[in-house]
């Protein structure tokens, strides 16, 4: 498979002369001198102190950056953001940074939290202005234990430092930041789980409506958002939200991590813009197939995301558009690549597994669908399966999708379906030899 | 007035409603496990998914679209909603199972999804019979079972509490339990624990689920899960009659249902009254039932013996002859109706004596601000209301003890245990006695004795502590014959007597007792008064009637929940 000439059909632009501001080459980042030496804060000082900005100017300029959701579903952020209903005395309103990383083949929020977390923190102190809110949590899930631990340092020393706390910078604007540790549910990086977990509560997902916006954290106006999304906050106040909304694909914009993992000679995290063609990222970033296989199958963006088949990644780029008309979908941009000798039964397995696993259990197709899922799947797998399970898997997705409180169904039915219907003739395979019956049952000839 | 239309049909509403709700209140039955009127919506088991659409509404001009029929442009949502959840709006259009394949399918699908892991305990589950999940599978299931793997093992007849079982297997997860102590008991020694298909509900660590409303969750629990330690295994639910009537623990006078098989009385559940206990019960009140099964008198007795009920009603009616009305006393009860006090007053004045009194029962400090009063009895009110009052403990000894009582009246009570008066006290007195059970420790100083029906066996009314007049029906069948109780008996069970699963037709579980109201009149006339009523409603009527304290209270406006004599205008 050659790679492209970068240009064709690639929206990422000249994609290799790019520099990076997200994770930029810059040592000891996470340290708060080194963070300011670097101009670190800067937008925040300008939001707060310059006079150039009022909440509504920032909410404004972030729509018109064009900035879409990182954490999976891809949501237009400056339009979550004006979903806030306007300011009311006395009534407390928050946002949440959802740092619960936990989509497998994610791994692009640990980054930037191990290094370069003060930009999450100053993207969420900018976002807190926008929406005019006084106290801002960051849940991180409780694996990243190091980088809590990290965080809660320099969180310190901005208090220390005024950055956050009363008077930030000495303007009107005053701000808490509260870091809380999750403790183990993938569920709790659905956004109405994460405010039950944040209650203190069990994390079973909330009933949609009302919204967060509406009634959220406590029963107040609450928004949600992932740890890269509000990490670009800074950077359409530093750079213009034109910058933003003119880099990468033109109805997904901005920089965006790449997390890139699977049968490829270098994985890891790159950032790019977005709108990368596969090939590009798959052959050029990330140094091609291991032992010089060929590429079977691509998962584009988490676990959660249909499967593409080798055949039907030409041309594809990585933004929602495309992925979507590619038969897949961006969320989180993290790439699992899988090779020819990839047993596509097994892979399968392993992820209705994980679903299994992370089910809450609040709700009924979701909580028994799973289980039963990962029980067909694996019979298949250790070859004792039928022919007739394929078809009850196909059916037990559709008894899932969309009947369910949240997502985390849909996520588990879309691997489910859409890796039996593109990969139909490796299930077959693996299941037992449909047996004809004989004698007096048999069908007539 | 606003319209929905449910499966093609229009139907005008009023006020806020939640679309499941509605339906249940037009007798459109939509399938549903973890809605419940009193408690929050949880919207988790998905049963009662439907389709919904709304008429769209131009977002210019602000008027409803319409098509070229004149008809509004409906918008389906894109996804099946929960009915529970879902606010009822003006020119919603609804489609169930019945008009949608779609909808049927979910059904189907979501029944199957819950009985996957669900055990095979039918045969020894005690919700079998009144199960919803069985009916609902039956009637919205999938046939048969594609399952082919080891459904999910957890913790089965776990004591959860003194008097709940749990069987984690069982449970559906449909939070019930758990909301009831959290939002209605606020106990909150329930939660789920664990995760995905290995939840189910479990007290905290070092809890016990002993709150004092703790059986309410059997109730609410829409499989066996959670079942009563007391009733498990005891009968099955289609071989028992079901009689609304009250409890009788205490003065709230919660409704119940008295459960009847082969005339035993062998489980108490609740019954809905919005103005009363709406629907719970404290567990004290459940757990009462066996005074009305076991150390039943074995008939009407004189000095001791057994005699007919001719016999002990002439030998009453001689003693009572044999004393003067101003060295009688009478004392009616608290626990008896009032159709029986008052013929008690009647005979009272009739034959001179001073007005009847009640002996209190009452704990102070023992009552909450709930279902559990401090009275322990069901009529005090009742009897204030007829003018009986509080016995005045040390006037009354004082009469007993100078000689001055020669003929002791007692209805459904006991004096002696009571500790108003010691068995020495009544050495020397006539002691007539209406009693429920063998163990009365007035007994022995009575010398005639009547077995009294208890609240099970009879028809009357009592009066609530807060003046709700309720009256019952009788659930278990007494010996003799009296038509004013079969005749209700016909009325309030299944059948005469027992469902057509009661197969048990054992006279010994029938005591030979009469109501106090049937007695009364039995004595009277033999000393030329009469007591005569065609019944206990009629009696009743004469009282709304008569009597400001019970004005409006007959049968017709008590009807099946009782009436709150305040609001029909009866003075206190």
């Amino acid at each position: 498979m050659e790679a492209s000439n970068g240009s064709a059909a690639s929206r990422a632009g000249d994609w290799r002369k790019y520099e990076r501001v997200l994770l930029p080459p810059i040592r000891d980042l996470h340290r708060l001198d080194v963070y300011e030496q670097h101009g670190g804060y800067r937008s925040l000082r300008s939001v707060l102190t310059s006079g150039d900005w009022t909440p509504a100017s920032v909410t404004d300029a972030v729509k018109a950056s064009g900035l879409r959701g990182r954490g999976g579903a891809g949501f237009v952020t400056g339009m979550k953001w004006s979903f806030m209903p306007p300011p009311e005395p006395g009534k407390a309103r928050y946002l949440c940074c959802n740092g619960d990383e936990s989509e497998p083949g994610t791994f692009k929020d640990r980054q930037l939290m191990e290094y370069n977390p003060h930009l999450i923190l100053e993207g969420m102190l900018i976002a807190s202005f926008a929406m005019s809110i006084t106290t801002a949590y960051l849940y991180v899930r409780g694996e990243f234990a190091d980088w809590i631990v990290h965080m809660e340092r320099q969180l310190e020393k901005l208090y220390e430092k005024g950055y956050v706390g009363d008077n930030i910078l000495g303007s009107d604007f005053s701000c808490d930041i509260v870091i809380h540790k999750g403790a183990g549910a993938y569920i709790c990086g659905e956004e109405t789980s994460l405010m039950e977990s944040l209650e203190g509560k069990r994390a079973y997902p909330r009933a949609k409506p009302p919204f967060p916006a509406q009634h959220g954290c406590w029963g107040m106006p609450t928004t949600i958002n992932n740890v890269e999304t509000l990490a670009c906050a800074p950077l359409i106040v530093e750079r213009g939200a034109e910058w933003f909304a003119g880099m990468g694909a033109e109805k997904h914009p901005g920089p965006v991590l790449y997390g890139i993992s699977g049968h490829i000679n270098r994985p890891g995290v790159y950032e790019y813009p977005t709108g990368m063609l596969i090939k590009d990222l798959i052959y050029e970033v990330a140094g091609g197939m291991r032992g010089g296989k060929k590429l079977k199958a691509l998962v584009p963006g988490g676990a959660s995301v249909p499967v593409l088949r080798a055949d039907m990644i030409d041309g594809v780029t990585m933004d929602s558009d495309s992925l979507r008309k590619a038969g897949s979908m961006m969320g989180t941009a993290g790439m699992l690549v899988l090779d020819e000798d990839t047993d596509m039964v097994s892979f399968l397995r392993r992820i209705t597994h994980f679903y299994h696993h992370e089910t809450c259990g609040q709700c009924t197709p979701c909580r028994e669908g799973t289980g039963w899922i990962e029980n067909l799947v694996t019979r298949i797998d250790e070859g004792e399966g039928n022919l007739r399970d394929l078809d009850i898997l196909l059916e037990l997705c559709d008894q899932m999708e969309g009947r369910t409180v949240c997502a985390l169904a849909d996520a588990a039915a879309w691997p489910v379906r859409n890796t039996i219907n593109r990969f139909r003739d490796e299930f077959e395979a693996k299941c037992k030899p449909a047996v004809h019956a004989t004698g007096p049952y048999a069908m007539a000839e | 007035m606003p319209i929905l239309t449910i499966d093609g049909v229009a139907y005008e509403y009023e006020g806020r409603a939640k679309l499941l709700q509605l339906c249940l209140n037009l007798g459109i039955e939509l399938p549903h496990f973890c809605y419940h009127p009193a408690m929050s919506i949880p919207a988790n088991c998905r049963q009662c998914l439907v389709e919904i659409g709304q008429p769209v509404v131009d977002r210019e001009t602000r008027k409803p679209k319409v098509d070229e029929s004149g008809n509004p442009v409906i918008q389906f949502f894109p996804k099946l909603m929960t009915s529970c959840s879902v606010d009822v709006t003006d020119g919603m259009v609804v489609r169930t199972h019945r008009s949608s394949e779609l909808v049927d399918r979910a059904q189907e699908d979501n029944l199957e999804f819950l009985l996957i892991n669900h055990p095979l305990d039918c045969p020894i589950c005690d919700q079998a019979g009144h199960c919803p999940l069985q009916i609902q599978a039956y009637k919205y299931g999938p046939e048969g079972s594609r399952f082919e793997f080891r459904k999910v093992h957890k913790p089965k007849r776990i004591q959860l509490g003194p008097r709940v079982m749990l069987d984690a297997e069982r449970c559906i997860n449909c939070t019930r339990c758990t909301r009831f102590t959290d939002e209605i008991s606020r106990s909150h020694q329930l939660s789920i624990i664990e995760r995905g298909v290995r939840n189910y509900p479990m007290t905290p660590p070092g809890v016990v689920f002993d709150e004092p409303y703790s059986m309410n969750v059997i109730d609410i629990c829409p499989v066996g899960a959670l079942t009563s330690i007391d009733f498990r295994f005891q009968a099955r639910v289609w071989e028992c009659s079901q009689t609304p009537s009250i409890t009788i623990t205490n003065a709230k006078g919660s409704n119940c249902y008295y459960w009847v098989r082969d005339n035993l009385i062998l489980n108490v559940t609740p019954r809905q009254n919005d103005q009363v206990n709406g629907y719970w019960l404290p567990d004290e009140d459940r757990q009462g039932y066996t005074v009305f099964n076991y150390d039943r008198p074995k008939g009407p007795t004189i000095d001791g013996r057994l005699a007919s009920w001719d016999g002990a009603q002439a030998r009453a009616a001689e003693l009572l002859a044999g004393a003067a009305g101003e060295e009688m006393l009478f004392i009616g009860s608290a626990y008896a109706t009032v159709e029986d006090n008052f013929l008690l007053g009647r005979l009272a004045a009739a034959l001179g004596a001073g007005a009847p009194v009640y002996i209190p029962h009452v704990e102070e400090g023992a009552g909450d601000d709930w279902l559990v009063t401090d009275d322990k009895t069901p009529n005090a009110e009742g009897c204030r209301r007829l003018g009986i009052m509080p016995v005045d403990e040390s006037v009354v000894r004082a009469r007993v003890r100078s000689g001055g009582v020669k003929l002791l009246y007692v209805l459904e009570e006991d004096p002696v245990a009571a500790g108003l008066l010691t068995s020495d006290d009544l050495r020397d007195a006539v002691v007539i006695l209406h009693h429920y059970h063998d163990t009365n420790q007035t007994l022995p100083q009575a010398r005639v004795a009547f077995p009294a029906a208890m609240v099970v066996e009879t028809i009357g009314t009592y009066v609530s502590q807060d003046g709700h007049a309720q009256r019952v029906r009788p659930a278990k069948a007494i010996r003799g014959i009296n038509r004013t109780l079969a005749m209700e008996m016909n009325r309030s069970r299944q059948d005469q007597h027992g469902t057509p699963f009661d197969r048990w037709h054992n006279e010994e579980n029938q005591v030979d007792c009469r109501p106090s109201w049937d007695i009364l009149p039995g004595i009277a006339t033999r000393l030329g008064h009469e007591l005569a009523y065609r019944g206990p409603r009629y009696v009743m009527q004469e009282l709304a009637r008569t009597n400001p304290a019970f004005e409006g209270a007959t049968y017709q406006a008590m009807r099946m929940r009782g009436v709150r004599l305040a609001d029909i205008g009866a003075e206190v």
